[in-house]
């Protein structure tokens, strides 16, 4: 997989991302340091604790970090799922909400374990 | 030389995003990392004058964005410090509120080289120029106050010489208004609003005889007693100052003017109405003049005079307090005595870059407390702060804490051990001085220098075993003592000063 295809697969823009970093090793850096970011472990656990404080902070610091990185599919759906949680309180939607995260997250993992 | 590169601040719980904004900055600027609130702030608190930007993200653990924004609001680092948010948030109402809580700027998510390297840079530099602009006024006040007092105080003295006197009456005057003004403020709530204008009123005091010039010669010089005509001729230099001061075709409405009017006219009322020009009695004598009264009569009495000898300092207050020398407000008869200790003292050690100083710290004080005009003052309110913190650990220590300067040669002791030894806090050539030699011996004093001067550079503490004189008993001590270090114009190092500790054993 190009660094091009693994874009297009999270639904991102290699061009949009190079315009905003410069460099394209910066980018497989960077993307590369992903596979060590602690934040969805941790909103996988508030989840699981019911803890709303981290859920709703980790679930913004997702949309932070998939918005930089250009994952766009991960930075839409944890957008959502932020908004959802922003009262700082689980709705009926909330857990449909996470599992859409919880799937991108997979996917833009899983692809990233194929280009490095 | 090296440029100093900006120190930046990035406060973010992400490591990623840490590291990602520190990629796109590490070539131009120092970078700093926190990972929450709580240590944004231990930093911030360690490094105010060094950091020149911070970067801030809104969500985090441990005291978010806005935590820090108002922290930092509420001790006056957001005066000081550009903050530049960094968030993807959306929400208007947290936008809204960290731009009321003094945040500068904003960089949204997703970053872009540019746009975060550009902003960093122009905030940056804006705030450097302001800074400057700022220490600029600072410095151009400071210039300011010490000509214009100066300036007053050298046109006072004109009148003073042709007196007869040395001059330093004015500035006697100078020194006690503004100890009485200070103490009577402490008494009473009346004149709270006079606080401000205290530097005013004791420059304004060196102006209360300037009406002396319209008296001639032979009246004014007179050695022996008045007759009631030339005592009648000699009354008039209270008004007659006043009138000039009212020609001057300028700056009625100035402060110093006003209370230089108030002062030339009524320094010589009395608080039963028996005074003169106008038999002004108690309160409807401007609190100006009657402060400058009681210091006028005051110096008088503890200086020498054409037609007398001066008399004692207390001897002075006792005068005073029996109303030999005029009726006074009794509180301000209770102010001269809370400070009598002081008079004498503050009279001695009048010197300009005192007064300027003086005059220095209470402009930065009150601008520093303007919301309307916030300066820079972190050095400053650092200096105090520090100052407060030395003073109060002086005070825990027993035994004696010591400061010498080598060039000057200045002796300084902590107020404990100064009264300890009997000898004053600050000691200007203390080699020279005998009540000096009365503490120390020439072989102690000889091998405090030897190892002050042996040692290199690389150790600057000593600590060594010595002898000194504590009311006339010879004691053992400890002596440990610090040395600092100064370049030389041509690139050597030399010790500038010891600081110190002696223990009593």
């Amino acid at each position: 997989m190009t660094l091009q295809e693994f874009y297009t697969h999270v639904g991102g823009n290699l061009d949009e991302v190079l315009e905003r970093l410069r460099k394209e090793d910066r980018i497989v850096k960077y993307v590369g340091l992903f596979l060590q970011d602690t934040t969805f472990p941790e909103l996988e656990k508030s989840f699981a604790n019911g803890d709303i404080e981290t859920a709703f902070r980790s679930a913004h610091s997702m949309k932070g970090v998939a918005a930089n990185l250009g994952f766009n599919n991960l930075a839409t759906s944890s957008s959502e799922l932020t908004e959802d949680l922003r009262p700082r309180s689980f709705t009926e939607h909330s857990a449909q909400l996470f599992e859409k995260v919880k799937t991108d997250y997979t996917t833009a993992v899983n692809a990233i374990k194929q280009i490095i | 030389m090296k440029d100093i590169r900006p120190k930046i601040l990035i406060v973010d719980d992400v490591v990623m995003n840490r590291t990602l904004l520190s990629d796109l900055l590490c070539d131009q600027y120092d970078i700093l990392e926190a990972k929450n609130g709580n240590e944004a702030l231990l930093i911030l608190q360690e490094k105010t004058t060094e950091i020149s930007l911070v970067l801030l993200d809104m969500v985090m653990p441990e005291k978010d964005g806005l935590e820090v924004l108002s922290i930092m609001n509420k001790n006056g680092w957001i005066n000081e410090i550009p903050i530049i948010m960094i968030s993807s948030e959306k929400a208007t109402a947290l936008v809204e509120e960290a731009y009321a809580l003094g945040a500068t700027d904003f960089i949204n998510r997703p970053f872009d080289q540019m746009v975060v390297q550009n902003r960093v840079k122009n905030t940056i530099r804006l705030y450097t120029k302001q800074r400057h602009l700022s220490d600029m006024v600072a410095s151009q006040i400071y210039d300011k106050t010490r000509n214009n007092s100066m300036m007053v105080t050298m046109l006072s003295h004109i009148v003073e010489f042709r007196n007869g006197e040395s001059g330093l009456h004015v500035l006697h005057i100078n020194t006690i208004t503004e100890l009485l003004l200070r103490e009577l403020l402490k008494h009473t709530d009346k004149y709270k609003n006079l606080e401000e204008s205290i530097p005013v009123i004791s420059t304004a005091s060196s102006m209360h005889d300037i009406g002396k010039i319209t008296i001639p010669d032979e009246i004014l010089n007179k050695p022996g007693r008045f007759t009631p005509e030339e005592f009648n001729i000699m009354k008039l230099h209270s008004m007659n100052g006043a009138l000039m001061l009212n020609k001057i075709p300028f700056g009625k409405d100035e402060p110093l003017v006003k209370y230089a009017y108030e002062i030339c006219r009524w320094h010589h009322e009395r608080w039963d109405g028996k005074g003169y020009p106008d038999g002004l009695k108690g309160d409807e004598i401007p609190i100006s003049a009657q402060i400058v009264s009681i210091a006028d009569v005051y110096d008088a009495l503890t200086s020498d005079r054409c037609y007398k000898k001066a008399f004692t300092h207390d001897k002075a207050l006792e005068m005073i307090r029996n109303n030999e020398c005029g009726v006074f407000n009794p509180l301000l008869l209770t102010c001269l005595d809370c400070v009598a200790d002081k008079l004498a003292i503050g009279v001695e050690n009048f010197n300009w870059n005192f007064v300027a100083d003086r005059d220095f710290t209470n402009i930065a004080t009150a601008l520093s407390k303007d919301p309307e005009h916030p300066i820079y003052t972190q050095a400053f309110r650092r200096y105090t702060y520090e100052q407060e913190k030395c003073k109060f650990f002086a005070s825990l220590l027993d035994g004696i804490s010591f400061e010498y300067t080598f060039i000057p040669s200045v002796l300084k002791l902590c107020p404990k051990g100064a009264e300890l030894l009997n000898l004053p806090q600050t000691i200007a050539e203390p080699e020279k001085r005998d009540e000096f030699w009365g503490i120390a011996s020439r072989d102690s004093w000889d091998i405090l220098l030897k190892a002050v001067q042996s040692a290199s550079p690389i150790n600057n503490s000593l600590s060594f075993e010595s002898k000194i004189i504590i009311q006339g008993k010879q004691k053992n001590c400890k002596i440990l003592a610090e040395r600092i270090w100064k370049r030389n114009p041509n690139g050597d190092a030399a010790i500038y000063a010891i600081y110190g500790h002696i223990t009593i054993l």
